[in-house]
């Protein structure tokens, strides 16, 4: 049986509009993979821009900025808020320090420098880590008194600013000083103010990574403290620690939220 | 002129297509066969070098050029960043070499450095716990025979001869009996060297009563009489003691045995000997899972 000609000329528009949606079809499938495919390729060169921009001044490019902070806050989440908070205040549970009030126990708070500690550790047992010495337990070493400890105690919260007995303070920064026993000096300054090459932290400072009570400091000196953190290089590859420095490091600068 | 759509059009199509497939595969793989793989010459991002492929990381190098010249990295010069880096490609090819020697197999330093640095990982976490003050006690009291003084003692070594020395051919019995005798003399108050002069004892040599440190009296009497002599008191006189040279009586003339150390006094060895044995224990923790999933296998002979 043949169609009359009305119902063919149907059928033929039918047949042409199924073959133009194909067409549209197949160029908005390759539309869109295209723009994957450069989406990828920007993200890639993004990444590699991150780590070939020399660290003093990977921070200059806002778009780079803006994307190594969105790639590391989820790392940051995974990696480092069950320690430092997901806040970046620190847990003096922990001692872990705050990262965002821009004293840093090691190194100068550059990215260079947080990088190296993300990429090391502290107190790692890898070589390269932050590792040149620890706090001493002077108590539990016998090295000094209860009462020496009490007096240095006294210092501290004296050179701190608080309350304390003036009497016991000047006994306590004998003490502070005395090379055969505490040599509190050697570490911590005879400012007081620390050095970030031992992570040791400035004693002037209302900055306390365990507490900032006389218990807490008398605990310190008398049990020392080993505080360590894990290296991430082959945990997490160069360029997300990269990311990650950059992103603690515009946190640390008011540069970024949270 | 190759007429190909003809060719193509011939019955014989199933063969010309496979063999003009064939062909450019064989063009390629000659091509691939006789040009050198392309070398990977560009370095990965954030590597300042590969050396035969291992990278050396640009924040390595930064942190070493810095550490050597004693300068923030961006005050340094392109000579002095040139020489660091020189000595990094070096090293990283002695380590390289020295992997391919297989030192670890073969040099004893290697093979300690590597074994302490594996310990010093399996016990890092038990550094950062202190202990208590009440743990510490608890260690001293445990391992007490530590912390304790030296004793001193002076001693003479009084022996019968057996086997044909200044007492004759005497049998170590017949010693025997007469150092019995002449211990219930000397514990009834005779003088010392009449009893030797009547049985015929002499100084052994081990002891002239002279006053020695423990240990030395241990080297010399031996670990046979040592025991015995360290456990008489002041004017004590042992029983007869049969040793290889003959009979033995020990004349304790002064002791003062060893004394356990007050806690306070000897704080600071109990605190190293705490966190070692603490580490020690984490180290044995990691050896056993070691142990627990390697495949050890012996020989049979020597061990069973």
């Amino acid at each position: 049986m043949i169609d009359p000609p009305a119902t063919r000329q149907s059928a033929i528009s039918g047949g042409k509009r199924r073959i133009f949606a194909g067409i549209a079809l197949v160029l908005m499938l390759l539309l869109g993979a295209g723009l994957l495919l450069q989406h990828r390729l920007r993200q890639q060169q993004l990444w590699n821009r991150l780590l070939t921009t020399d660290s003093t001044r990977v921070t200059q490019g806002r778009e780079l900025t803006a994307f190594a902070i969105s790639k590391a806050r989820p790392l940051y989440a995974s990696h480092c808020a069950a320690c430092h908070g997901a806040d970046m205040h620190g847990d003096r549970s922990k001692g872990a320090p705050n990262l965002v009030d821009k004293y840093w126990l090691f190194g100068d708070g550059s990215v260079f420098e947080i990088e190296r500690t993300l990429l090391y550790g502290v107190r790692s047992e890898q070589s390269k880590s932050h590792n040149v010495t620890d706090m001493p337990a002077f108590g539990l070493t016998g090295r000094l008194s209860a009462a020496e400890i009490r007096n240095l105690v006294q210092y501290l919260l004296q050179l701190k600013g608080q309350p304390h007995q003036a009497a016991a303070a000047t006994e306590g920064r004998a003490v502070y000083f005395d090379l055969a026993k505490a040599n509190c000096a050697d570490c911590h300054g005879d400012t007081a103010q620390g050095n970030s090459n031992y992570g040791a932290p400035d004693l002037t400072t209302d900055v306390w990574h365990s507490g900032d009570d006389a218990e807490v400091f008398y605990d310190a000196i008398y049990s020392g403290q080993h505080r360590s953190m894990p290296g991430w290089i082959g945990s997490l590859n160069l360029a997300q620690i990269r990311a990650l420095a950059l992103y603690v490091y515009a946190r640390s600068q008011g540069i970024a939220d949270d | 002129m190759i007429d190909w759509t003809y060719a193509l059009r011939r019955p014989h199509r199933s063969v010309v297509l496979p063999a003009i497939g064939a062909a450019i595969g064989l063009m390629l793989g000659g091509y691939g066969l006789f040009h050198a793989a392309p070398q990977m010459t560009a370095v990965p991002a954030g590597y300042i070098a590969l050396v035969n492929q291992k990278g050396i990381l640009a924040s390595d190098f930064m942190a070493q050029t810095s550490a050597v010249t004693g300068k923030p990295f961006e005050q340094t010069t392109r000579a002095e960043r040139d020489k660091t880096l020189q000595d990094m490609i070096d090293e990283e090819l002695l380590v390289q070499r020295g992997v391919l020697l297989d030192l670890p197999e073969t040099t004893t330093e290697v093979r300690d450095v590597m074994s302490a640095a594996v310990n010093a990982q399996a016990d890092a976490a038990s550094k950062g716990v202190p202990p208590t003050d009440a743990q510490l006690h608890a260690y001293y009291d445990a391992h007490r025979a530590r912390y304790s003084t030296t004793g001193t003692m002076q001693v003479r070594d009084l022996l019968l001869r057996v086997g044909g020395y200044q007492n004759a051919n005497q049998s170590t019995a017949q010693a025997q009996t007469d150092a019995v005798d002449a211990l219930y003399r000397l514990r009834a108050g005779a003088p010392v060297e009449q009893v030797m002069q009547h049985f015929g004892l002499v100084d052994s040599g081990r002891a002239d009563g002279g006053e020695v440190l423990d240990f030395a009296a241990k080297l010399h009497l031996g670990i046979k009489l040592f025991p015995i002599a360290a456990a008489l008191s002041d004017g004590e006189i042992s029983e007869p003691v049969v040793d290889a040279d003959g009979v033995h009586l020990l004349l304790m003339q002064r002791r003062q045995p060893p004394r356990v150390a007050d806690f306070a006094g000897v704080r600071p060895k109990v605190y190293a000997d705490y966190v070692e044995s603490v580490a020690k224990r984490a180290q044995d923790e990691a050896l056993s899972i070691l142990r627990r999933d390697a495949q050890i296998q012996i020989a049979p002979g020597p061990v069973s």
